[in-house]
């Protein structure tokens, strides 16, 4: 039925992303595939995150998937030293940031991985990372795009 | 609708307690009917319990009950847990306000209680983690430290706020900590301790942040026509203003002025018919340095940008413009989620009451009280004034 974990389900973070468990399953198929994605609303064209099967704005149910710049730069950042959750304790320290997709309004919050706190500045070019997790899924962070 | 007012207060020691949520929940209760000996608890028709993470941390879901029992109450009326995070508090005052004022409860018990220690540090923060968007942000290790540090960061990048004037929040938080026997850290600290203090989530150090803290706070509400039947000096809730702002971190109106603040302290201060400048102390929620900073600039005590400036120039200790979190605050007395909001309201009741210790006194008549949830998405404000 479910997928494996590493974890007790109630501490797994990381969403469940078959077709069996969620309808924004095409998110995490794009993403095995290096690509980015989120939903735009067919009827009044919001690109939205995250991905919706419904549109707030007009109630439209209606959605495509768009690809997003697998580019960006850093907004904002910090590093965990101390208090990361059940499963990333061991990762510490760890950059989160807010990223800026390149030449697109959106902004995503992720982990910038190969890089310490004290070597990045804000506005920093990062790009697109996807990891793979236990039970064949995967999820995203980025890199320092030197 | 009716006058509401807070006619009895009770606290608990908090800290790291070596005691159970429920143990907390009656140590509160005593403390509240100790204070209102004219109180029969069969009048108490309403209950309202804000806890915020009993689910997970204390692995109980459907508190409500199980604090009426607890208490010895048999509510007639309306009984619920009110739930909004660190907002938790002050919601389950307000729904206690919006149902004395509008005459379906008359006497109600409000407990804000958590019960925040367990053995894994970790566990306690995935359950912290989770009050953020779990699937999209949390799953990045965000919890409340540094998604702090993120806005703590571009204040500091768009006006110039230095880790100096973040220090001096926590100094000034802590030395009236020293003051308050409830509190979980009562103890002054210096700038150079708070600056040296070990890195959370930079720029923010351990002594930034407020702690993990258990504990509970009660008041006792009912409508003005009875409140001098427990006591002779009631305190008014005289206005109430709430405003959100989306749940994803990048959904958020502004990082770094928060537009919900705003809007729920100028809906406050209307239906009050006051202005900040009206105020004669306040309760804000300082879960982290950079917070009451950015309070200061929201609440329109100072120019956007210069909380800074504020805190360094004394301008929130007694005897500035407004004196803030003279009970020590989050940082001083630690943050059990639920409990927070109405400790906040505790204070400005003591302080109108004269029973706080001399050196935190002000007195006073209007005092305002401010909580806020989640990644700041969540702001309250209430407005409470000393009978006459």
């Amino acid at each position: 039925m479910g997928e494996p974990h590493e974890m007790h389900f109630a501490f797994d973070f990381y969403p469940l992303q078959s077709q069996e468990h969620t309808r924004i399953w095409p998110f995490f198929e794009n993403l095995k595939h290096g690509r980015l994605t989120t939903t735009k609303c067919r009827n009044c064209a919001s690109i939205l995150w995250q991905p919706r099967v419904v549109c707030p704005r007009c109630n439209h149910d209606g959605m495509e998937w768009i690809d997003l710049p697998a580019t960006g730069r850093v907004f904002a950042f910090t590093a965990v030293y101390a208090g990361a959750p059940l499963g990333m304790e061991k990762d510490v320290p760890f950059v989160i940031a807010i990223v800026e997709l390149e030449g697109s309004p959106m902004k995503v919050v992720a982990r910038i991985d190969d890089v310490g706190y004290e070597d990045l500045k804000i506005g920093d070019a990062v790009r697109l990372k996807v990891i793979d997790l236990a039970g064949g899924r995967v999820w995203f962070r980025f890199l320092p795009a030197r | 609708m009716r006058k509401v007012a807070i006619v009895g207060t009770g606290m608990t020691k908090w800290g790291v307690r070596a005691a159970t949520y429920r143990e907390i929940v009656q140590e509160v209760g005593k403390d509240l009917f100790d204070e209102v000996p004219n109180l029969e608890k069969r009048d108490v028709d309403s209950l309202f319990v804000g806890s915020a993470l009993v689910d997970r941390l204390a692995f109980q879901a459907y508190p409500a009950p199980l604090v009426a029992e607890q208490l010895g109450l048999t509510p007639t009326r309306l009984a619920m847990r009110t739930e909004m995070a660190c907002v938790s508090g002050q919601s389950a005052i307000r729904v206690a306000y919006a149902s004395i004022a509008c005459g379906l409860s008359d006497v109600a018990v409000v407990v804000g209680a958590e019960k925040m220690n367990i053995p894994s540090m970790p566990e306690i923060q995935s359950s912290m983690a989770c009050v953020l968007d779990r699937e999209w942000d949390g799953v990045n290790g965000l919890n409340a430290p540094p998604y702090f540090a993120l806005v703590a960061q571009r204040h500091m990048h768009e006006y110039g706020t230095t880790e100096e004037q973040l220090a001096e929040v926590s100094v000034k938080n802590h030395d009236y900590a020293a003051t308050n026997p409830y509190a979980h850290f009562p103890k002054r600290v210096t700038k150079e301790k708070v600056l040296g203090s070990p890195k959370i989530a930079p720029p923010l150090k351990l002594l930034d942040c407020s702690g993990i803290t258990d504990g509970a706070a009660a008041v006792l509400m009912t409508h003005g026509d009875a409140a001098r039947r427990y006591t002779d000096t009631p305190v008014f809730i005289e206005g109430l203003g709430q405003s959100q702002s989306g749940s994803l971190v990048v959904n958020l109106e502004n990082l770094t002025t928060w537009n919900p603040l705003k809007r729920a302290a100028a809906e406050a201060f209307r239906m009050a018919g006051v202005t900040i400048h009206d105020m004669d102390l306040a309760e804000t929620h300082d879960c982290f340095t950079i917070s009451e900073i950015m309070e200061y600039e929201d609440l329109g005590l100072c120019e956007k940008g210069k909380g800074g400036e504020f805190v360094m120039d004394g301008q929130s200790r007694i005897g500035g413009e407004l004196p803030t979190n003279l009970r020590g605050g989050l940082l001083g007395c630690g943050h059990p989620l639920g409990a927070t909001g109405v400790a906040q309201a505790i204070e400005v009741v003591r302080q109108f009451r004269a029973q706080v210790p001399e050196e935190r006194s002000v007195g006073g008549e209007w005092g305002l009280c401010h909580n806020l949830s989640g990644n700041a998405n969540n702001h309250a404000v209430m407005i409470l004034h000393r009978g006459s």
